[in-house]
């Protein structure tokens, strides 16, 4: 199905590649960032990491750091404790210290912090501070985490006697057992979704700016849920008179999320503590380095992933189960009764009976994990593992695997689909998908070169991944953080002019949603996009909503500013029928007016009724243009994608080369093509990042081994192949513009991609799986093990 | 993170000396570059100081040296180093293991080192641990055999201790090395 714009270029609804409103201000260096507010009287805090995974804090002495020059105060857990403020809940109900007042549990955690006048004064003031520790060995291994003679390491919880958090299961264990049993083929992979971080340009930081005046709370702050923050610091900090009245976040420009800005971290917290005490606003922004070593981290799960099928390559059954590092407390960033988040999406593409999944989470003395990556809570980490073992599947069969992947697809009649997880699938074309890709990338072409060139012993290999998620947390009945219900929301305000200003739950960190939000809204109203001003990240202005990730801005918000401009469009009819004297039954609509059926001359553009709901409304009816939508969704949606990689490894050194890599997504209706391809070349960089680079690595002793950028290996243009862009389009059938959000699909999809072209490429020797990150000198190790150099 | 040497060498001079000498801590502490002893608490532990710069990161650390084994008879000896960065930033523990054996009225010495960091140094210096603790150890030697060479000389002379400290200071010695 292919996709028409129904307005005009000039008022630019959906469909147009309008360029981005908000690249004017970025483009010019013009961005209003955390770290470019400045305000009278500011101070700034830093703040001492602890350099051991596991220790007992014997001393702070902070003699030394306040005679340092500008330093005005150097605070404890124990000066937070005094106020109650030394823990704070974690969005999955479990606690997280805010500064320890006895141990630490993880290296780089918060042990004090130092306000001072200037930056460079909190930060000599910071390597003035002696502590002394007690270091004792840490857990850093999550299968020995359970072992008995490991140390239980959440002694806070009273009664607590194992590192065990939470056991977690979905599916029919007995028919899947049973399947399983009968089986003909069975295949087995053990795989590890590695820890890595989002690595956004902007790390975390905030002004925390009390008045004890006013009694008024104003955080600036980089969060992607400004209004759930609101709420959560009332929760933490109401006891001391921060109600949630006297509380405003501002979340400004925001240079990358990823989801590592959805959680709260200590360093907020401690911020807000220091100004509320001192009465000065205080401004904290992290550095490279303890951005990468102290949060924002995600994935990290152990899967046992197993495929039952027959010898012709019918998938009969699977079963995932995983053991889950969430580091030293549970603050994943999941809907509440989600604890492994939409993991269960992990039956994928195909049509088949049965699967059991289990989870265990475990703590390590690790810094808090389970962010939701670019992604909507852990598909990613089940994408992988059915991507993965699918191919696997088609291996051990010698079956082709796209061929195998027509076999298996839920086919495009038989939406909606129940899942056997439960999930109700809203609508798909995979075979389009996948045709599209194949004929993308000459897919029998390439398989004639492989063979010809596995016949003199060269490496290629090509790899499918035929993804679905699921996204737009969510409908009401099942989703909620912290209890607060998963809608979002849109108002827009038409000015007697006809200009508007529309506001949202949400909050953009470079999705371009003053572009994406003024298109839909110019789609429902017929006002260009261009005079449609968009507003996000203020609780005081903006209407509440749960903020932006899991790609749920589109499924949610968007869906609210098309319903609330359909508000507006039933009010413009009103006051049309009114003016031109005639039924709101005689009257069409085309974007941009109302006009009587039969007579298209007598018509009323939006702009004058706008004007006359301001200057000449009917009797009766409410004066101005106002509407508000608050949108709980009726059913998650679900985009998909097929996506195929090329790669050329070299023998001697293991060196992997992508040398291409076709990505036809399929997001339901598109609201910007543009926007959407960037996304997609966005998430397929942070795609490739885990499948070939990224992997914190920590060792025996908890200590982060690559916790710097030279370390940790972000991909840059120079490793990022050319990305090859096309979609299908399955519009979503329950959401109102029919679109299903595409952040995240790539970010999802790529991984496993990617693996499997470079699996494939080793398979000759009898290399069934490699984890990612998959090295040049891992590839090189198993070649070496397989004796095939 | 831990890393693990094994050195054999040489040394120009009898067994008694050499042993008498390694077993010796204010004389072999002497040879450690950046190192200092600060207090003799009993006949086995002594308190002291490593100044060390790996790449970006310096680190001192107070430390506690302790011998857990002289046996005299077999010429085996092991020592243990605990120490803590002077402003919190980390530890480092090391345990070396010497055995010294005659051959024809020299002495050769088979030595390990296992070393284990913990903290910032571990962060920022991983790459740089293996190659500065081997050069460390390198300079240990030559300062050694210098030390036994200029016979009863209390000293070891203070332009090699510094340019040893130099040639580890940076990464400019490392990417030497790479390229």
């Amino acid at each position: 199905m292919t996709q028409v714009c129904k307005t005009s270029k000039a008022i630019g609804g959906m469909g147009h590649s309008m360029k981005r409103k908000e690249d004017g201000r970025f483009l010019q260096g013009k961005g209003n960032y955390v770290d470019d507010i400045k305000l009278d009287g500011m101070l700034y805090m830093d703040i001492v990491r602890s350099p051991y995974a596991y220790a007992k804090i014997k001393k702070i002495d902070s003699e030394a750091a306040l005679k340092v020059p500008g330093v005005l105060a150097v605070i404890t857990g124990r000066d937070l404790e005094q106020y109650n403020l030394h823990w704070m809940p974690t969005l999955m109900s479990d606690t997280q210290m805010v500064l320890p007042t006895d141990t630490v549990m993880y290296q780089a955690q918060e042990v004090a912090a130092i306000i001072a006048t200037s930056r460079y004064a909190a930060r000599d003031g910071r390597e003035a501070v002696r502590v002394e520790y007690e270091v004792m060995k840490p857990v850093i291994d999550p299968f020995k985490a359970l072992d008995p003679s490991a140390p239980v390491l959440r002694t806070d919880k009273p009664g607590k006697t194992d590192n065990h958090i939470w056991h977690w299961e979905v599916g029919d264990k007995a028919r899947t057992e049973a399947v399983f049993a009968s089986a003909d083929v069975v295949v087995k992979e053990q795989m590890h979704i590695p820890r890595i971080h989002v690595a956004s340009i902007e790390t975390c930081g905030c002004v925390a700016d009390y008045s004890k005046v006013n009694n008024h709370l104003t955080m600036y702050m980089t969060t992607q849920a400004p209004h759930a923050i609101r709420t959560v610091i009332a929760l933490v900090a109401g006891h001391v008179g921060l109600t949630e009245e006297k509380v405003r976040v501002i979340s400004p420009d925001i240079g990358g999320g990823f989801g590592g800005k959805v959680p709260v971290y200590p360093g907020y917290v401690i911020a807000i503590a220091a100004s509320f005490l001192i009465g000065k606003p205080v401004k904290w922004i992290e550095d490279r380095s303890e951005n990468l070593q102290a949060d924002s981290f995600a994935r990290d799960y152990h899967i046992t992933a197993e495929m039952a099928g027959t010898k012709d390559g019918k998938i009969l059954a699977t079963r995932f189960k995983v053991l889950a590092d969430h580091g030293y407390t549970d603050a994943s960033a999941n809907p509440s009764k989600f604890p492994t988040g939409m993991f269960s999406i992990a039956t994928g593409s195909y049509d088949y009976g049965t699967t059991f999944m289990e989870a265990d989470a475990i703590y390590t003395n690790k810094p808090p994990g389970g962010v939701a990556y670019r992604c909507s809570f852990r598909v990613t980490e089940a994408v992988h593992a059915i991507e993965r073992m699918t191919d696997r599947y088609a291996l051990e069969i010698g079956k082709d695997p796209a061929q195998l992947r027509f076999d298996n697809f839920i086919p495009k009649e038989a939406f909606p689909w129940h899942s056997p997880t439960g999930w109700i699938y809203d609508s798909g074309d995979y075979e389009a998908g996948l045709r599209k890709a194949m004929d993308a990338i000459d897919y029998e072409g390439l398989r004639k070169e492989q063979t010809e060139k596995r016949a003199k012993g060269e490496l290629m290999g090509i790899g499918i991944s035929t993804f679905t998620e699921v996204v737009g947390a969510g409908p009401s009945k099942d989703f909620d953080i912290l209890g607060i219900k998963m809608f979002d929301s849109a108002e827009i305000r038409v000015h007697p002019t006809g200009k508007a200003i529309a506001r949202f739950g949400t909050k953009s960190q470079g999705q371009g949603h003053e572009t994406t939000y003024a298109q839909i809204i110019a789609e429902e109203l017929g006002i260009p996009a261009e005079n449609i001003q968009i507003e996000e990240g203020d609780t005081d202005t903006a209407p509440y909503g749960l903020g932006t990730y899991a790609s749920r801005s589109t499924p949610t918000a968007g869906a609210a500013a098309a319903v609330a401009a359909r508000k507006l469009r039933d009010k413009a009819r009103k006051i049309a029928a009114y003016l031109l004297e005639v039924s709101e039954d005689d009257l069409e609509w085309e974007p941009g007016k109302f006009f009587v059926k039969g007579a298209p001359e007598k018509s009323k553009t939006i702009q004058e009724l706008v004007f006359a709901a301001y200057t000449n409304h009917p009797q009766g009816m409410e004066a101005g243009f106002e509407a508000t939508h608050y949108y709980d969704p009726p059913n998650l949606t679900f985009p998909s994608g097929a996506y195929i990689c090329v790669v050329d490894i070299d023998k001697e050194t293991g060196e992997i080369k992508v040398r291409r890599f076709v990505a036809i997504d399929d997001c339901g209706n598109i609201i910007n093509p543009m926007i959407v391809q960037g996304q997609v070349h966005g998430g397929l960089t942070q795609g490739i990042a885990p499948a070939m680079y990224e992997s914190l690595i920590y060792d025996d002793d908890g200590n982060i081994l690559n916790g710097t950028l030279m370390d940790y290996l972000v991909p840059t243009a120079v490793e990022s192949p050319n990305w090859e862009t096309g979609h299908t389009i399955t519009p979503s059938p329950h959401h109102p513009i029919g679109a299903k959000g595409v952040g995240e699909s790539p970010t999802v999809g790529a991984p496993p991609a990617i693996a499997n072209a470079i699996v494939d490429a080793l398979s000759p020797y009898g290399i069934t799986h490699l984890d990612i990150p998959i090295t040049p000198f891992k590839v090189w190790k198993a070649l070496k093990e397989k004796g095939a150099i | 993170m831990t890393t693990n040497l094994t050195k054999s060498f040489d040394v120009e001079q009898p067994i008694d000396l050499v042993w008498a000498t390694l077993t010796n801590p204010p004389q072999i502490v002497d040879c450690v570059p950046g190192a200092s002893l600060t207090e003799q608490v009993d006949a086995d532990n002594y308190k002291g100081y490593v100044g060390l710069k790996f790449g970006p990161v310096k680190a001192g650390y107070d430390g506690l040296v302790t011998f857990v084994e002289r046996d005299e008879v077999n010429k085996k000896m092991s020592l243990k180093g605990l120490g803590l960065d002077s402003k919190g930033k980390g530890s480092a523990e090391m345990l070396m293991n010497a055995t010294l054996s005659e051959v024809n009225g020299q002495t050769h010495v088979d030595a390990t080192m296992d070393i284990s960091i913990t903290g910032m140094l571990a962060q920022f210096g991983a790459r740089l641990i293996n190659d500065v603790s081997n050069q460390v150890f390198d300079q240990f030697v030559a300062n050694f055999k210098k030390k036994l060479a200029s016979a009863g000389a209390s000293e070891v002379d203070a332009t090699a201790d510094s340019t040893t400290e130099e040639s580890t200071s940076g990464i400019g010695g490392f990417l030497k090395k790479l390229f």
